[in-house]
């Protein structure tokens, strides 16, 4: 049987495809959030089903996270994306016992038992410090490309102290910084090590190793390093980041197909 | 009996009209709930009530405190707020028969009652105190509009070891011309090895020389009682109050014990939350409140022995940390996928019966010294430790007050007790006096909590 997960998110729609047996990853597709998020997020899975001459009838179970979920009509059930994003570390790092997720709006800490259930979690969403809607303005400011960032925090001399974590606030920041004579590099530097002090910051003092790292902005280069050397404890970019919290969905619609998982 | 649901505000009306109808007598303050709207209490709308006829009598009885205020002031009864110490200090006050004791605290909850059609915020921020400070500064603009509560004859307030942001803004109440009879709460500290020491209520032990000092301040406030009253407080009519006010704690402690322990959930959260406020002050009226406890306890009782509830059996069991400034997060709770199964929400110090078995300012004083907010954090973890297990609860939500210094402080020492000790998943979460823009992220989050829950019971 075939069984989907779709990551409604605040940037992004991303979509996974996966076989319920093997557990082996079909397809996966990721499409710009949109105004109307429930086409978008029909749209992402479309674009998985069509091309196989599939149609939702032929999907035995979809799973959807993200925070627009409950928007997702077509999905037959939703869980969290804090369950979603354990589920997919669990899959694709089954030693991780602690997640650090980066997302458009939010970012989060999860902590894992041995066996992959959530133990604890914390987020960060009353604003958006510490998210990709935060690098994606600094990358504009500067005009600089999101994948670049983490090039041009390499080069840094001497990384900006960042102060203001409000994306309105840290814009000014930045023209001041610009205007005092501050190189790009060391401003990025600085924002990309302000992003992983405040994460730092909700992780506390216990951290457990290993430490995943998943979410969108974790395909920022750079990002990892600027986390790992905040939290002094190597960090591992889990592969497709971006696509963790769909690929956790379609493993838990895979689990459940009818069946009420939590 | 109706099968218990939660309903509408719309629907309370229907089913108001329906009951009347059938022949409900409801008390003096009684009606539809629908007519608080009117006045100007919006957030009713947006909620969600048990449809119990108790529940009903719970919500208009504390919906109409403030008639009850202007009402006691025109016939001339004395008026006496009493703020901070959330329990003692209205026991004595009400012990008096001539005199009507409030809360003025309970003003925080007017921003979000109103959503913010009081403006009783916008007043404490033109005021110096904006969004910084607790929401409990919404009292100071309550204050300074006087359309909330007539102006009391007096005005008590514990300090010291109180809360920092309260003392701040009743100086600020003070400043308005509303003279306050300040009087001093000590930190409440572990007796010493060799220290004559005094078990308190809730089962912290102080020294006995700390008791004494909160003695001697709550005699300055007996004494201005008996000024105002223009009679002595003595010790027969102070022990007859104290009685009174452990009966109404007695009712509580078992409906406590049955809405956070019966399975389904007999009780929702939100009533729960609203009969906890009423035994600080009674709303007002110490003999109507017991007697509303009393009806939303048979309620209880009835549902369950017949094994119902308004929730679906199974709903994963919350301890709950803190009062929400937004009533609305306790149906959201619900809505999740939750129940309350116990609660420390800052006065679980007036959950406690008062010592009967010495003199009433002993006890008193002991019982003040038993708030939670004046000693250890440890201590009130500890206290929390038990209750859970007292409860069965599952996993712990502490609610953050914005602005509110002591909870940024506690939150993490309090949840990495509770997870050290007890191994249960924590979550912190804020919650200002309107949270509609957080609701979604709320939502998220105790959806997560619950999954997190019914995952570790596989």
């Amino acid at each position: 049987m075939i069984c989907a997960g779709i990551d409604a998110g605040s940037r992004a729609v991303k979509a996974v495809l996966l076989d319920s047996r093997s557990l082996a990853t079909l397809g996966s597709s990721v499409l710009d959030q949109g105004v109307h998020q429930d086409r978008t997020a029909f749209a992402a899975i479309e674009q998985l089903l069509a091309p196989r001459g599939l149609s939702r009838r032929d999907v035995g179970w979809i799973v959807a996270t993200g925070y627009a979920r409950n928007i997702v009509e077509f999905a037959d059930t939703t869980i969290t994306e804090i369950t979603c994003h354990a589920c997919g570390v669990r899959h694709q790092m089954p030693s991780a016992r602690t997640v650090i997720e980066i997302g458009g709006q939010d970012s989060k800490l999860l902590r894992l038992a041995d066996d992959g259930r959530v133990r604890d979690f914390a987020m960060n969403d009353r604003c958006a410090a510490g998210t990709g809607r935060f690098l994606e303005m600094v990358a504009g400011k500067l005009e600089v490309p999101l994948g670049r960032l983490g090039e041009l925090a390499a080069r840094a001399a001497n990384p900006a102290a960042i102060s203001s974590m409000c994306v309105v606030f840290a814009e000014t920041e930045i023209i001041g910084l610009l205007a005092g004579g501050a190189c790009p590099e060391d401003i990025i530097a600085g924002v990309l090590g302000a992003i992983a002090s405040r994460v730092a910051a909700m992780v506390g003092r216990h951290l457990e190793e290993p430490v995943a790292f998943t979410g969108g902005v974790a395909m920022v280069p750079g990002m990892d390093s600027a986390l790992a050397g905040v939290l002094g404890r190597p960090v591992t970019v889990v592969n497709y980041p971006q696509m963790t919290g769909a690929l956790g969905a379609a493993i838990l619609a895979a689990r459940s197909c009818g069946q009420p998982l939590v | 009996m109706e099968k218990p649901a939660k309903i509408t505000l719309e629907q309370w009306d229907a089913r108001y009209a329906h009951l009347r109808a059938g022949g409900l007598v409801g008390p003096f303050y009684g009606g539809p709930l629908g007519r608080h709207l009117a006045d100007g209490d919006r957030r009713l709308s947006k909620l969600r009530y048990d449809n119990s006829p108790a529940a009903l009598r719970l919500w208009n009885f504390l919906l109409t405190e403030d008639d009850r205020l202007f009402a006691a002031r025109q016939a001339g009864r004395k008026i006496v707020g009493v703020m901070k110490d959330l329990g003692t200090t209205a026991v004595m006050a009400m012990s008096l028969p001539d005199v009507t004791a409030f809360y003025p605290d309970g003003a925080w909850w007017i921003p979000c009652v109103m959503e913010h059609g009081s403006c009783v915020l916008e007043v404490a921020d033109s005021m110096g105190l904006d969004e910084s400070f607790c929401p409990v500064r919404a009292m100071l603009g309550a204050f300074a509009n006087g359309e909330h509560f007539p102006r009391p004859d007096l005005l008590v307030c514990s300090a010291g070891a109180v809360c920092d942001d309260f003392s701040a803004v009743a100086q600020l109440v003070e400043h308005l011309g509303n003279p306050i009879l300040w009087w001093e709460m000590p930190t409440r500290r572990h007796p010493a090895a060799d220290e004559p020491a005094v078990r308190l209520p809730t089962g912290f032990l102080a020294p006995a020389s700390q008791v004494a000092i909160v003695r001697g301040e709550l005699g300055r406030v007996r004494e201005a009682l008996e000024e105002l009253a223009g009679r002595e407080l003595d010790d027969a009519t102070l022990a007859a109050g104290i009685a009174r006010a452990n009966h109404a704690r007695g009712v509580l402690d078992e409906l406590r014990r049955l809405a956070y322990s019966a399975e389904p959930c007999p009780i929702p959260a939100l009533e729960m939350l609203i009969a906890e406020m009423l035994i600080i002050h009674y709303c007002s009226d110490r003999d109507e409140a017991p007697a509303v406890l009393e009806e939303l306890l048979a309620e209880a009782r009835r549902r369950a022995l017949a094994h119902v509830g308004p929730l679906p059996a199974g709903a994963a069991r919350i301890f709950w940390v803190n009062p929400v400034a937004d009533l609305r997060v306790m149906n959201l709770l619900e809505d999740c996928g939750g129940r309350l199964c116990g609660t420390e929400l800052l006065f679980c110090h007036s959950l406690e019966a008062i010592p009967a078995d010495c003199p009433p300012m002993e006890a008193l004083a002991r019982a003040a010294l038993a708030d939670p907010m004046v000693g250890p954090a440890q201590d009130r973890a500890e206290r929390i430790c038990a209750d859970i297990g007292r409860f069965g609860a599952e996993a712990v939500v502490i609610s953050r007050i914005p602005g509110a210094s002591h909870c940024a402080l506690e939150g993490g020492l309090i949840g990495g007790i509770i997870g050290k000790r007890l191994g249960l998943p924590v979550l912190e979460i804020e919650v200002p006096p309107l949270s509609d823009s957080m609701m979604p992220t709320l939502r998220t989050r105790l959806e997560a909590i619950v999954e997190v829950v019914k995952e570790r019971r596989r």
